[in-house]
């Protein structure tokens, strides 16, 4: 019966798009449609799902879209959530985790909750709360964001330091590593860009906290680890080991061209960096350092994404089953993916395969992702609350006065009073 | 360099002699006058040749900073041939663009004319009424329209992304200035022959103002080809989309690979380059009418 | 043109004239716009919205970041508008001297910039002021500065930038205007000036200026209108943050990013939009009146 209408809804589709280009293309019952932001990354990885299924399941395609970038996949998707209209949205959507809670909360009933038909144990706990509003958790947690201080161990060696004295460091111990290897080597430690915050909630998030409270409140003049966070991120300044860099091109640029001796960076950033195959060997991976405080740990998130349903699609039953036989079963699939894509997933028991255990020549021969396994195991989790991109912004605002030395309390005063503004 | 007289360039008197042999002070006002539009051409035109080397090199060497043409144009062409479906964005880009650019320069014309030749108190409320709209942002505008359109069932049509521009108030404010330097004899004239005023239109009118056509015809081209974000917000499949849009979602890749970028947009230049080449001389005359 | 009343048969004919346009702006303007104004008297978040009176524009008052992006656009508005205009003035009177050789080239390479596509200009821009961009080396190589410019790391260089980055965008556009003018001056009034003995900056300041007034004006009032929705290059440069600290956000990116980055927050971004129209209507009316007042005294 449904085969039915979904095939004379495809012929359908097909005369119409065949009479006229000005027509409809209406997705077909027995495709799952898709929207992603990167070909190489989350579209690849995504389509090889895709054909998994398809290979069990031969009467259902996935079709994936990777033509929008991720700043346009959400202004589409609030343009036409906010419209009401769901026409042409896909049956399956990528989601960064940050601003998840912000579509589940301002639009109810959008999204499907996955929580009944899929086992969320199966996956990172901090993964699973990000997506969860109401008692139900609404995504297939996709890419981890574990985060991990990315060197170049070559540089570090030459200016006396081995992969040991880089374990369980704190943020400050980096600095004096830093100084040292500007010194010895001529290379400024890191590249930072003042439009981003990302260093800055990784820092915060070591210590669990975030910009709110349990209740959604603000959660910032007496925020110590933010505190922390922005005091450390003008350490860096201050000690005159930064390249400033604008936008992703030269953020990026500045490190694979080994202008600068290290990234503190998810892990979504190895394809990347492994694109220039003739630094293989010349780079080493250490665990996230920690703020000088209590609480903070040596692990942390940045970035990361997950796949919502929306509520919208003609055939859920087809798109959860999918979600569920590949995205939180098979953990060849997770191998595989690993291995092509450099892709970690967030599925718990995909850590016990082969691929996760293999070593990589490039970056020393270190059981890189066995370490990021471990890493992201201890992320402590954070609410990322619905006016993130807000906090953000009032953030940003402040960090050319904080990197010259500005009053730290003053700064934080001023992003409450400015996101208080904005949240309203 | 001589001095023209009105016969040496025809009907035209021209009697600009800025430069006058023997005297020092012209001689070097006349240099720096060269040495002013030289800098200008220069900085306009260098970051063309910034892209078309970029075209050539491959993605490492660009951020890099390498400044000279490489050997990776192949290479880039490849890539993006591969990367994109080049026929069918390219074809969807020139559809919407031509289609649109006819469909506005009809519409927008014919109120120009109309708000021009026809005065009367109510429409000349209308027009400056318009006028203060031009400046309304379209960012503004864009969930009521999505919501329009989606209840007319046209979401992820062309004609979603043509409608919306057609009735351009800019370019009716144009036909309408350049309205004013139509003679009037000619209308005149055309009426006691007895021709209606459509006929006027299409057939005195039209043929007369072609200058100031071709001069709508590039920036309203150009404004379509380049359109981003309402085409962003109502195309919903990769099939369906325009270059620009394609463009914009290769350069926030994790991994951009800048060669291939830059090899796009030369070829996403190309269109308005062409069309430019082909109507400037026009192009000149066409504003002329227009701000007198 | 003065014209004796319309007759019933030629009013019916105006009308017929520009109904196609009128009913393609009623829908497709007119109403979005009604909607947007109903809208600014909403508050709330997503599609949770009450009716709110004026708090809209009362949280406009005590927005930092609204007020930053007033600033901000103000401050494009005062430096970049008068800069394009007076150069493309400059090129316009330049190239208008038929003496001159490569005119047809020098024409078109000004006028390049406003053809390249958006996606395209940006690319290139950025790298092009990149820490280690070219700008920054060629300032290096010719001693103009001692190290490189972080241009869009400092809150002062940013908007530098984005004002090089319009200019060079919009000058050649604007110089086409010009040019058109000038050929349309009867070059006698010239002839007769030159032989006066009246010096060229006096030929500049009481021929040329006075009689371009009205084209002035309406490039003054077009570019008005461009500079306050000025979006595409902050978004682009800054990746739609209008950093660093704010300093290059605008009106219409602030818009952009409480419509569709922060929590949407509808009936407060249309408030915003609103008061563009307000002053570019206010503008307008100004750059009239300076226009009038200037042909008095002259």
């Amino acid at each position: 019966m449904i085969r039915n209408t979904s095939r004379s809804r495809s012929i359908l589709a097909m005369a119409l798009a065949g009479i006229s280009l000005l027509t409809v293309t209406a997705a077909s019952a027995g495709d799952i449609s898709v929207w992603v932001w990167d070909k190489a990354f989350n579209g690849d990885t995504m389509r090889e799902a895709g054909a998994i299924y398809t290979a069990a399941h031969p009467d259902v395609t996935v079709t994936v879209d990777d033509s929008a970038s991720q700043d346009d996949i959400r202004a589409k998707l609030q343009t036409q959530l906010l419209a009401g209209s769901t026409d042409g949205l896909p049956d399956i959507v990528l989601i960064q985790d940050d601003i998840a809670q912000k579509y589940l909360q301002s639009f109810p009933g959008a999204f499907e909750p996955l929580s009944d038909s899929i086992d969320m144990a199966a996956f990172a706990p901090y993964k699973v709360a990000a997506a969860t509003y109401d008692g139900k958790s609404y995504s297939v947690p996709f890419d981890s964001g574990v985060t991990g201080l990315f060197y170049r161990s070559d540089y570090l060696e030459e200016a006396g330091f081995t992969a040991a004295d880089l374990e369980n460091i704190t943020w400050d111990r980096l600095v004096e590593i830093g100084t040292t290897v500007k010194e010895k080597t001529g290379h400024l430690l890191l590249d930072l860009d003042l439009n981003d915050t990302g260093l800055i909630r990784m820092m915060m998030q070591s210590a669990g906290e975030w910009y709110f409270n349990e209740d959604g409140s603000l959660h910032i003049t007496d925020n110590a680890a933010l505190k922390k966070a922005i005091e450390t991120y003008a350490k860096f300044y201050q000690a005159d080991l930064v390249k400033p860099v604008s936008g992703w091109a030269e953020y990026t640029g500045a490190f694979t061209s080994g202008e600068v001796a290290a990234v503190p960076v998810g892990v979504w950033i190895t394809a990347t960096i492994k694109a220039n195959a003739d630094q293989s060997g010349l780079w080493a991976i250490a665990p996230i350092p920690r703020l000088d405080m209590e609480g903070s740990v040596n692990a942390s998130n940045q970035g990361g994404s997950s796949w919502f349903v929306l509520s919208s699609s003609d055939n859920k039953e087809e798109t959860i089953d999918f979600l569920k036989t590949v995205w939180a079963e098979n953990v060849d699939f997770y191998q595989d993916i690993l291995i092509k894509r450099g892709a970690v997933g967030s599925l718990l028991a995909a850590r016990e395969g082969e691929a996760f255990k293999a070593s990589d020549e490039f970056f020393g021969g270190a059981p890189v992702w066995q370490n990021f396994s471990t890493w992201l195991g201890q992320i402590p989790s954070v609410d990322y609350g619905t006016f993130t991109a807000e906090v953000d912004a009032a953030v940003q605002a402040q960090l050319p006065g904080i990197i010259q030395g500005g009053d730290l309390d003053a700064a934080l005063q001023a992003i409450n009073d400015q996101a208080t503004q904005q949240m309203q | 360099m001589t001095v023209s007289t009105a016969d040496a360039v025809g009907t035209r008197p021209v009697v600009v002699r800025s430069y006058v042999p023997g005297n020092p002070w012209a001689l070097a006002r006349r240099a720096l006058v060269y040495v002013l539009l030289s800098i200008a051409a220069f900085l306009s035109v260098f970051p063309f040749f910034w892209m078309m080397i970029g075209a050539t090199n491959a993605s490492a060497d660009i951020i890099k900073g390498k400044a000279w043409f490489g050997g990776a144009l192949v290479a880039n062409a490849t890539t993006f041939f591969t990367q994109v479906d080049a026929p069918r964005i390219f074809f969807n880009s020139g559809f919407i663009a031509v289609v649109a650019t006819a469909l506005t320069l009809i519409i927008s014309s014919l109120a120009g004319y109309g708000f021009e030749m026809f005065r009367s108190k109510v429409r000349e409320r209308i027009f400056a009424f318009l006028l203060l709209l031009l400046s309304i942002p379209f960012a503004a505008m864009m969930v009521p329209l999505f919501v329009m359109f989606s209840q007319a069932k046209l979401v992820n049509t062309f004609a979603a992304v043509i409608l919306p521009t057609v009735a351009s108030i800019f370019i009716i404010f144009y036909f309408r200035q350049a309205t004013k330097a139509f003679p009037s004899e000619l209308r005149d004239a055309a009426k006691i022959d007895g021709l209606k005023e459509w006929q006027i239109f299409l057939f005195v009118y039209l043929p007369v103002m072609r200058s100031t056509y071709a001069a709508a015809t590039i920036i309203v081209f150009m404004g379509n080809w380049n359109n981003y974000l309402w085409p962003l917000i109502v195309l919903q499949t990769a099939e369906n989309k325009t270059i620009t849009l394609i463009l914009s979602a290769l350069t926030s890749a994790y991994t951009p690979d800048y060669g291939m970028i830059l090899f796009g947009t030369v070829l996403a230049t190309l269109p308005t380059l062409v069309i430019f080449f082909l109507l400037q001389r026009r192009f000149v005359e066409g504003m002329l009418g227009a701000v007198k | 043109m003065a014209q004796a009343r319309l007759d019933r048969r030629e009013q019916i004919t105006g009308w017929a004239f520009i109904a196609p346009a009128l009913i393609l702006l009623g829908l497709f303007m007119i109403y979005p716009i009604v909607w947007s104004l109903w809208m600014s008297f909403q508050v709330g978040k997503g599609m949770n919205l009450s009716f709110g009176g004026f708090a809209n524009i009362v949280r406009l008052t005590k927005d930092p970041v609204f007020i930053r992006a007033l600033g901000n656009t103000f401050t494009f508005f005062i430096f970049q508008v008068p800069i394009m205009i007076g150069l493309a003035l400059l090129f316009a009177v330049a190239l208008n001297d038929s003496t001159l050789r490569f005119r047809g080239l020098f024409r078109t390479a000004i006028f390049l910039p406003c053809v390249t596509s958006l996606i395209a200009y940006s690319t290139v821009f950025k790298s092009m002021f990149a820490t280690d961009g070219i700008i920054n080396q060629a300032l290096m190589a010719l001693h103009v500065i001692a190290s490189p410019i972080s241009w869009f790391g400092d809150p002062f260089w940013a908007k530098v930038a984005i004002i090089i980055a319009i200019t060079w965008r919009w000058t050649g556009y604007n110089m086409i205007f010009y040019l058109a003018a000038l050929q349309n001056i009867d070059r006698s009034i010239y002839e007769a000036a030159r032989i006066d003995g009246v010096p060229a900056w006096a030929r500049f300041r009481y021929l040329t200026i006075p009689m371009l007034k009205p084209v002035i004006l309406f490039t003054t009032v077009i570019s008005t209108i461009g500079t306050l929705q000025l979006f595409d290059e902050v978004a682009n440069f800054t990746a739609g943050t209008g950093g660093p600290s704010d300093s290059t956000v605008t009106l219409s990116l602030y818009i952009y990013n409480l419509t569709f980055k922060f929590m949407p927050s509808f009936g407060y971004s249309a408030t915003v939009s609103w008061v563009i129209v307000v002053l570019v209507g206010i503008l307008t009316f100004l750059q009239f009146l300076i226009a009038r007042d200037r042909r008095i005294k002259s």
